[in-house]
């Protein structure tokens, strides 16, 4: 066995069956054994960003390992921002690259790029073997930490020689599962029951855990109002009373407001991001902090907790839900006050009942949030839509709504997207896209059309970079940069150039149709939605500010109406 | 808590075991620069298959933070502090800014 085939050996051993790659000089011996290897199903994507990131979709939506292969240097260096998106969104990734034979390592050879310095700040691990006789082990140990603990992408780096060699196969070490430290769960009841206005606050980590039901339960037994970040977006599911959605820049007044007031904040899963927090010295003011958390070091990072459990989240939320299913929480107060709040200062945008009035974000995504089923997933890419998306659309799962949520990488949803088709062939997978991030990896159409993968692509298009002209607008005394994108290829054209049918809207009346016809389509279809230029996402805080300091549409219209009559 | 912070730099003595392997150092001082802190001084010594290193640190922001993402990484085995200065004198000593 060479040690491309211990590779292969290894993705057989932990059940891996769907790789994302794209082939080269260095990787060859790894493509030559995958030639023979019918257990293995080889997505060949246009260039390697788009392997990498379709890597991560396809880990966000199945909960299992993503894997993505290049060649040395150009290959390696195009995967970086999709591992980058990995790392920060802590996602189960493996990354496995070819690199110059191991004698040529440091004389500055035909594709020859540092492939474990460049990418130190971005893996959990990396790995350059220097020996056939490590790869089996090598693989053992980076598909354990990829997956284990709080998640994230491990690379391993292989020069070409090494792949070749002959060594002989080796069978699979046994991991033992990560123990956790003991948690002091009466301490965070004895904290839950003590408090008037406690609050839940929930992220990323739940999906990550695989405990999305024992936060259910949780949500359920303690009915404590919720918040959630932009990655904890369906953690309590559509249905809950209690869920105060999205907190943040972009985030409800309603859930803003809940965190501004409450006095016991209980963090899961989450680390306390800046976008979420806005200026950390105004968070939640009031607050005692319990911090639950797979990762220690997230533990007092940002904001000291006076409690904080450490461990497998699940059987943490499990022992908390007991215990609370035994004395619920008497707050009931504070639950209807923050349903008040929920009811005037949660996201509202109003169906336009005016069928040839032009289309906005908000009303086309909540449009599209009637129509599709529960079990739908949306891959977004980066920007306006991505947070109208976040506060319209209702998810009933987190692993439903895929987002370059840390890195915030355009041109991540298609790929995501492919990716995620992958985990599941049978879903109904939407990418919601806008014109600027979709030409970021537009070369994945090919991909797309080449697996005849039904995803349906919907581009909302405002001939501009949206979220960047908005902030300009707001805080660079409306001085537009380089945002103009009125130069636009005909995107229903481009795709059907890649014999993806397209259809464009633009009238109200048209939203219900559009969304209908490429659902009931079999095969992939893209839908271009045309909006307007000038439409910006609310309510929104300024970047470094406090969160209390949210600005609506309406301040904007008073504060230009002031100035044009100063 | 930036580096734009007016906290006054605090010197820090750290210890830290590693596995040797490719890129071990680099790894760790990877960690130490980008969590805020600036390395004054470092000694290496390799003992079998370890490298224990010391570490004379400067920077504004807590220093247990330093410590927990620094014990995250997989071939950290241990990651001390010690309060007084470590003795650098029969050591390859390196500077760096």
């Amino acid at each position: 066995m060479n040690g491309a085939e211990q590779i292969l050996d290894a993705f057989h051993r932990y059940h891996i069956d769907t790789v994302f790659g794209y082939p080269g000089g260095c990787i060859m011996p790894l493509y030559d054994a995958l030639i023979d290897d019918v257990s293995v199903e080889h997505v060949l994507c246009r260039h390697e960003q788009g392997c990498a990131l379709a890597a991560d979709g396809y880990a966000r939506a199945s909960g299992r390992l993503g894997v993505c292969i290049a060649t040395s240097g150009p290959g390696a260096t195009n995967l970086i921002t999709g591992v980058a998106n990995a790392h920060r969104d802590s996602i189960p990734m493996l990354v496995i690259t070819g690199q110059v034979p191991a004698g040529l390592i440091g004389t500055d050879a035909f594709q020859e790029t540092d492939v474990l310095g460049m990418t130190l700040g971005i893996v959990k691990h990396s790995y350059l073997v220097t020996s056939a006789s490590e790869i089996s082990g090598v693989m053992d140990e980076a598909i354990r930490l990829a997956v284990s603990g709080r998640p994230g992408p491990v690379w391993i780096d292989i020069p070409k020689d090494v792949l070749l060699q002959k060594t002989p196969a080796r069978s699979a070490a046994e991991s033992s599962p990560e123990s956790s430290t003991p948690e002091d769960l009466g301490e965070a009841v004895a904290m839950l029951q003590a408090a008037r206005r406690p609050l839940l606050y929930s992220g990323g980590g739940i999906s990550l855990a695989h405990c999305e039901a024992s936060f259910r339960r949780f949500a359920e037994a303690s009915a404590l109002p919720a918040v959630v970040t932009l990655k904890g977006i369906g953690n309590a599911g559509k249905h809950n009373p209690n869920n105060l959605g999205m907190l943040g820049m972009h985030g409800s007044r309603a859930a803003n407001r809940a965190v501004e007031e409450c006095d016991l904040l209980v963090v899961i899963g989450a680390r306390l991001d800046d976008r979420a927090t806005g200026r950390l010295e105004s968070f939640a003011p009031n607050a005692r902090v319990i911090h639950i958390d797979a990762d220690t070091a997230e533990i007092n990072k940002l904001r000291q907790a006076e409690l904080s459990l450490r461990g497998e989240l699940g059987r943490i939320l499990d022992g908390l839900s007991a215990a609370l299913s035994a004395r619920p929480l008497m707050i009931d107060e504070w639950r209807h006050q923050c349903r008040q709040w929920h009811t005037t200062g949660g996201f509202s945008a109003a169906d336009n009942d005016e069928p040839l009035s032009s289309i906005t974000g908000p009303a086309f995504v909540r449009q599209l949030s009637r129509i599709t089923s529960d079990d739908t997933v949306i891959a977004c890419d980066v920007g306006q839509h991505q947070m109208w998306v976040a506060q319209h659309y209702e998810f009933d799962h987190p692993r439903h709504h895929l987002t370059s949520g840390g890195l915030g990488a355009m041109g991540f949803g298609l790929p995501a997207a492919i990716g995620a088709q992958f985990a599941d062939r049978r879903s109904t997978v939407i990418n919601v896209t806008g014109d600027g991030s979709l030409m970021m990896n537009a070369q994945e159409l090919a991909t797309i059309r080449r697996y005849r993968l039904p995803v349906k692509i919907i581009v909302m298009d405002n001939q501009c970079l949206g979220m960047v002209r908005q902030q300009q607008e707001l805080f660079y005394n409306n001085r537009e940069s380089q945002i103009n994108l009125d130069d636009n290829p005909d995107f229903v054209a481009m795709a059907r150039a890649f014999d993806i049918p397209g259809l464009h809207i633009e009238r109200t009346d048209q939203i219900r149709r559009g969304i209908e016809t490429i659902l009931a389509f079999d095969g992939p279809m893209l839908l271009h939605v045309a909006i307007s230029r000038e439409e910006n996402v609310w309510p929104i805080v300024k970047p470094g500010a406090s969160n209390l300091e949210m600005i609506d549409e309406s301040q904007t219209i008073s504060r230009t109406t002031k100035e044009q009559t100063a | 808590m930036n580096s734009q912070s007016p906290c006054p730099s605090i010197s820090y003595n750290l210890n830290c075991r590693m596995v040797y392997e490719s890129a071990a150092l680099e790894r760790l001082c990877q960690v130490v620069r980008i969590r805020g802190f600036r390395v004054a001084r470092m000694a290496v010594e390799s003992a079998g298959d370890q490298l224990d290193i010391q570490l004379t640190l400067e920077g504004t922001r807590p220093i247990a933070m330093l410590k927990a993402q620094l014990e995250k990484l997989h071939t950290v085995a241990e990651v001390t502090l010690s309060r007084e200065p470590a003795g650098f004198s029969e050591r390859a000593t390196l500077a760096s800014g």
